[in-house]
């Protein structure tokens, strides 16, 4: 047996483009997306989407997302190569539960910390911010999700909006994780508020015989752009459907227009998409 | 050129609710014509509102109450769309039942979860004669009503404040006092065109910042002082 033929290999993808509202208003993109390795190929894989909250009140929310992205893919790509050799794939699992969520948002505060320190707050931030108990990492304010593909397991991170989506090789879509009622009329649980590790929605799976074929990350400003939730189910087996078709490339190549018009004809908001796909030659 | 991945685009819809008080009272000084005045005035600037923001699909509706309580705008109309019909007063005042039937059309479905919050703006001058805690109950229950961005407007000094706050529930945000047509015309327009633009923008926050339950940044009020010998009500 050839094992490393039998070995499971994926691609990342991804994009994220300016909602049309910010573009009026001239606000950067709140969104963030990064991937672990950057040449976005492997047997080990770590993608994150981030939506920093946008308003007055978290104003550098955008760099708050970006620090999430970085901190999110090195912390998890560390701690999946950790555990690459570890025979017991309970513990693994409990680890990625238990211990994760607060290693993420403790790299997170610091990276926080570190920019404030580098970047002082000026007056206007300050008085966006209410000059409250002296925590000011409310100004960076943004959610995080995060998934890890590896070689025995695939593991999902969440905290806060946004969604992830997993398609079967057969077009099945379906969603990893379980809904968070909190998540509702413009509001988040947050990588910003106190004890959020509590917040994180996690869900860690081993591969036994089937893995996902592909799997969608998208902040809310996607899914919100669609009419109903069956149209924005339907990207996961057309995006699958078009790798097969007409290889990653091509969605390198449209990814951002497409996102373009999502926003542009939907929500207005920032929109993100990551992409995992387990490797298939080209087919087209 | 290939085909973009998934089903039909659409902007998200923003519910926008008057919920006028049209009791025998709102007949008396003219307040009912001040307020059919004050929202004809109002429109022209929430078309222009939502012209800034083509990605908010502004729907207006109107609720009436007196004896009982109807809707006076049924169908939720595209501002670009919608007509004031002028209201008429006389009866009593049966602000729960109004707020039962908003609540009614606040369940999902047939409200959409990825739709913004709801803006409802309630206008009384009394008291209400009907159940209102149990209308306030029902609109409570949903949750898109307690998410609503809830404004309301005490006409003259018989209005009954306490209760106005309990609708609003929210110790940041006082009832709007209006004494005279211009205070009630510029808090109309306040809360169409200010209220309006901020509830349509994309932003969000974090859930415990807001238990306060102002999940939708509330703007600056208007400056309404000027001599009390104007005010009339």
């Amino acid at each position: 047996m050839n094992l490393e033929n039998d070995t499971p290999r994926w691609q990342a993808a991804g994009q994220s483009v300016r909602g049309a509202a910010h573009e009026r208003s001239g606000m950067p993109n709140q969104d963030a997306i990064c991937w672990r390795p950057d040449c976005g190929a492997g047997s080990l894989l770590v993608l994150a989407v981030a939506d920093g909250h946008g308003s007055s009140r978290y104003p550098r929310s955008h760099t708050g997302a970006s620090l999430a992205v970085e901190t999110a893919t090195q912390l998890v790509h560390d701690f999946v190569t950790s555990q690459e050799e570890a025979e017991n794939l309970s513990l693994v699992k409990r680890a990625a539960e238990e211990w994760l969520p607060r290693a993420l948002v403790r790299a997170w505060r610091d990276a926080v910390d570190e920019h404030i320190k580098a970047n002082p707050l000026s007056e206007i931030e300050l008085d966006a911010l209410g000059r409250t108990n002296g925590d000011f990492t409310k100004a960076y304010g943004a959610t995080i999700v995060t998934v890890a593909v590896a070689e025995r397991f695939v593991l999902y991170l969440q905290l806060g909006d946004g969604e992830i989506l997993t398609v079967t090789d057969q077009g099945a879509v379906s969603k990893p994780l379980v809904k968070d009622d909190r998540l509702f009329a413009n509001e988040t649980t947050s990588l910003c508020t106190a004890d959020a590790w509590s917040d994180f929605r996690v869900s860690f799976q081993p591969i036994t015989h089937e893995q996902p074929a592909l799997i969608l990350l998208a902040t809310d400003g996607y899914p919100n752009s669609f009419r109903d939730e069956a149209g924005f189910l339907k990207v996961g087996p057309d995006i699958l459907h078009t790798i097969r078709a007409e290889g990653l490339g091509h969605i390198h190549e449209n990814l951002e227009r497409w996102l373009t018009d999502s926003t542009r004809a939907g929500s207005g908001d920032d929109v993100t998409l990551g992409i995992l796909c387990s490797f298939v030659p080209f087919c087209g | 050129m290939s085909m973009r991945p998934g089903g039909e685009l659409a902007t998200r819809p923003l519910h926008f609710i008057w919920i006028a008080d049209c009791s025998g009272s709102m007949a008396v000084d003219g307040k009912i014509q001040s307020l059919n005045t004050a929202i004809k005035e109002a429109i022209p600037h929430m078309q222009d509102v939502a012209d800034e923001n083509p990605n908010a699909q502004v729907l207006v509706r109107a609720v009436r109450f007196s004896d009982g309580a109807q809707w006076h705008v049924s169908q939720a109309t595209d501002i670009a769309d919608f007509k004031w019909d002028d209201l008429d007063a006389g009866g009593v005042t049966a602000m729960g039942k109004a707020l039962s039937i908003v609540a009614d059309q606040l369940k999902i479905p047939p409200m959409d979860e990825r739709a913004l919050p709801p803006v409802l703006v309630l206008i009384s001058d009394g008291q209400p004669t009907d159940d209102f805690a149990g209308g306030l109950q029902a609109l409570m229950n949903e949750p898109w009503g307690r998410k609503a961005v809830r404004i309301a407007i005490a006409i003259g000094e018989d209005a009954d404040q306490e209760v106005l706050k309990k609708f609003i529930a929210n110790p940041e945000l006082r009832p709007l006092q209006a004494n005279n047509p211009e205070s009630l015309i510029k808090y109309i327009r306040w809360v169409s065109t200010a209220v309006l633009k901020s509830a349509s923008s994309p932003a969000s926050q974090s859930a415990a910042a807001s238990t306060a339950g102002l999940n939708v940044p509330i703007p600056a009020l208007p400056d309404t002082t000027g001599p009390s010998a104007d005010d009339v009500w």
